[in-house]
């Protein structure tokens, strides 16, 4: 055994101590932290120069779409 | 994987194909009469719409093998394969969409080590190049090959000929058309593969009785092989041992089929702190920010929205794609649950359940993905080398005309090389050995690769010396775990293999991004600050600009 299998041991035993459920609330939490970040975007960064005309010139929107879709395929599944 | 008698195809199968390639090689000449420039060729004018980006960057990231292989994947190990088309996707795009893409389409570049060169150094541009360009070449060919392979195990083709035409077929026109004949013919590929998968799965569905009936007949499929696990174990003590020790892995198999998080000890190459650290967190972002051939199509949008657009509708469209290409890897597994190789389950499943006529239609999708990976790695691998290489070093002040001539040059050069490599790997006995190192290969540089270019944009003090040592040390990192993990190398120092599961490329990845990030910012904080005049030139450009700047700047929003 090297340090570096040790260490990976050590890691692998804290690893296996973290329950499914938790996990799940990773993999939810951080796409709802990626969604909360897109909608907090100035209107600058998500439409075109000259500002919005039509709804879906604000790509809020498909990213937000997008991002829920994905936050409840993985609440799910 | 021999289903080629499964699977004859008529003569409305062959009427379908002839129509799809018809239709591809019309789109592709017909763009190249367009085509009189270096940009135009490379970046397509700059003049390339949202839609037909964000459709090409899927096509783009879904190769012919993968059709077969996802599929294939998800009978194995179930519906976590998924995760690379989920997670390992669309986050990555979203954030690439607001915060990498911007700054890449603002600067003017056409490639990303371009990018990195104004950031850091001309030594941090040619690391990065040649391993692009190494992964690429080396791609190109073992996609021919393994597409070839394919084409001749469940069509019953010829492989020399399938790989031979491929290479005719895409080097043809991308060599006529550059970036914008690949990003328009990906829309046809990318709406004929959806096309064809959807196929399958609607058919497979209705010959299962729907979501409810997949479901009932994949618990079926699970309680049949836990019994036959116990039946085993009854008979073999020593199998009722490995099954106790392996309790956690056990268990999973019984929700393994549908679920998406797997546990730390999964028998498949898909635990958890895998697919959360490894691929969503640094393999995901280095792909969709790092590598050239997805990142160039945007760099020929027509203005930084439609890019940033592209990439949002690219992640719309990604949600869709492990339903219509992995789910028919579980309907396989409910209707054939006996094939003993994964690869076989997507095309046994066609010869069960497409009438002669639609066939031709999924053929038409495996081509259509196939042919839109290979002329997209075409493409970027001949703009590296006519930018990042004789641009940068041989020739600097080359025309834009000039510029097209080597781009086309180079390309037939690299499809002969992609041709020359698929042949060379035909006569190597161990080639699905050699696809897989190169698979992991680009975990080898993606995650140094990623560091230095998230650093790089994060954090002004970060400096060329520093990444240069980071960059290196990382890839040194990656190709070190790689070794101690294999066999015959901990064998002979007397030593357990570093982990656990089969396939760790994406721990490599992960420890290798980490150990480049470290010694970057270690070692930026003991070099010297670039000059502020260079990372103005860089960071000025991040800054959203008026109109009237916007339009004095290459990259710049019309």
């Amino acid at each position: 055994m090297t340090p570096l299998h040790s260490f990976g041991e050590a890691l692998r035993q804290w690893l296996l101590t973290i329950p499914l459920s938790a996990v799940r609330l990773l993999f939810v939490g951080t796409l709802v932290v990626v969604l909360l970040w897109v909608l907090s975007l100035p209107s600058r960064e998500t439409t075109p120069l000259h500002g919005a005309t039509r709804w879906d010139e604000n790509l809020k929107l498909g990213a937000g779409l997008a991002l829920i879709i994905q936050i409840v395929i993985y609440s799910l599944l | 994987m021999l289903l080629a008698a499964t699977n004859v195809l008529t003569l409305p199968d062959y009427l379908v194909i002839a129509l799809y390639l018809a239709i591809t090689i019309y789109i592709g000449v017909r763009i190249g009469f367009h085509v009189k420039t270096g940009k135009d060729f490379f970046l397509g004018g700059r003049q390339l719409p949202w839609w037909a980006i964000g459709m090409s960057l899927v096509a783009t990231d879904i190769g012919g093998t993968d059709i077969i292989g996802v599929g294939g994947a998800a009978y194995k190990h179930g519906m976590a394969v998924a995760n690379f088309e989920w997670i390992g996707c669309v986050p990555a795009m979203i954030v690439g969409a607001f915060v990498f893409i911007p700054f890449f389409y603002r600067s003017g570049v056409y490639t990303v080590p371009e990018f990195l060169e104004r950031r850091y150094n001309s030594a941090v541009r040619s690391i990065t190049a040649f391993c692009w360009l190494l992964f690429m070449a080396c791609n190109l060919g073992i996609m021919l090959l393994a597409s070839g392979k394919m084409m001749s195990a469940v069509f019953g083709w010829d492989e020399a000929v399938c790989i031979l035409a491929t290479a005719l077929l895409v080097g043809g026109y991308t060599f006529v058309g550059g970036l914008a004949a690949v990003v328009y013919t990906d829309v046809i590929q990318c709406a004929v593969m959806i096309g064809g998968c959807l196929l399958i799965l609607v058919l497979g569905l209705i010959e299962v009785g729907g979501i409810g009936g997949l479901r009932e007949r994949l618990a079926e499929v699970e309680q049949r092989a836990a019994i036959n696990e116990l039946a085993v174990a009854d008979t073999n003590p020593v199998a009722d041992s490995e099954i106790s020790e392996s309790q956690n892995s056990s268990n999973d198999s019984n929700l393994n089929q549908t679920s998406l998080i797997l546990p730390l000890d999964t028998q498949t190459p898909f635990p958890w702190p895998g697919i959360y650290f490894g691929l969503a967190l640094i393999l995901s972002p280095a792909y969709w920010i790092g590598n050239q051939a997805i990142v160039q199509r945007s760099l020929g949008a027509k203005s930084e929205f439609e890019a940033k657009a592209a990439y949002v509708w690219g992640a719309l469209l990604k949600n869709i794609i492990p339903i219509i290409v992995a789910v028919p890897g579980l309907i396989a597994l409910a209707i054939l649950p006996d094939l003993k190789d994964g690869d076989a389950a997507i095309p046994s499943l066609i010869g069960e359940l497409l009438p002669a006529g639609l066939r031709g239609l999924f053929v038409a999708a495996f081509l259509a993905a196939l042919m839109s990976s290979v002329d997209s790695y075409l493409n970027s691998a001949s703009t590296i080398v006519s930018n990042d290489f004789i641009r940068r070093f041989i020739s600097p002040n080359i025309s834009e005309e000039r510029l097209l001539t080597i781009g086309r040059i180079t390309t037939i050069v690299l499809v002969i090389w992609a041709v020359f490599f698929a042949f060379l790997l035909t006569q190597m006995q161990e080639g699905s050995g050699i696809y897989a190192i190169f698979q992991t290969l680009m975990a080898f540089f993606q995650g140094p690769a990623f560091a230095i270019l998230l650093i790089g944009i994060l954090w002004r003090r970060a400096t060329g010396q520093a990444a240069v040592v980071a960059l290196l040390c990382g890839i040194a990192t990656s190709i070190t775990l790689y070794t101690l993990n294999q066999p015959s190398v901990v064998e002979s120092l007397g030593l357990q293999p570093l982990f656990k599961i089969q396939e760790p490329f994406l721990y490599f990845s992960i420890w290798a991004f980490v150990v480049s990030a470290l010694i970057l910012i270690v070692g930026s904080l003991v070099t010297k600050q670039e000059p502020e005049e260079k990372l103005q030139y860089v960071y000025r450009s991040a800054i959203r600009r008026s109109p009237v700047i916007a339009e004095q700047t290459p990259g710049a929003e019309t």
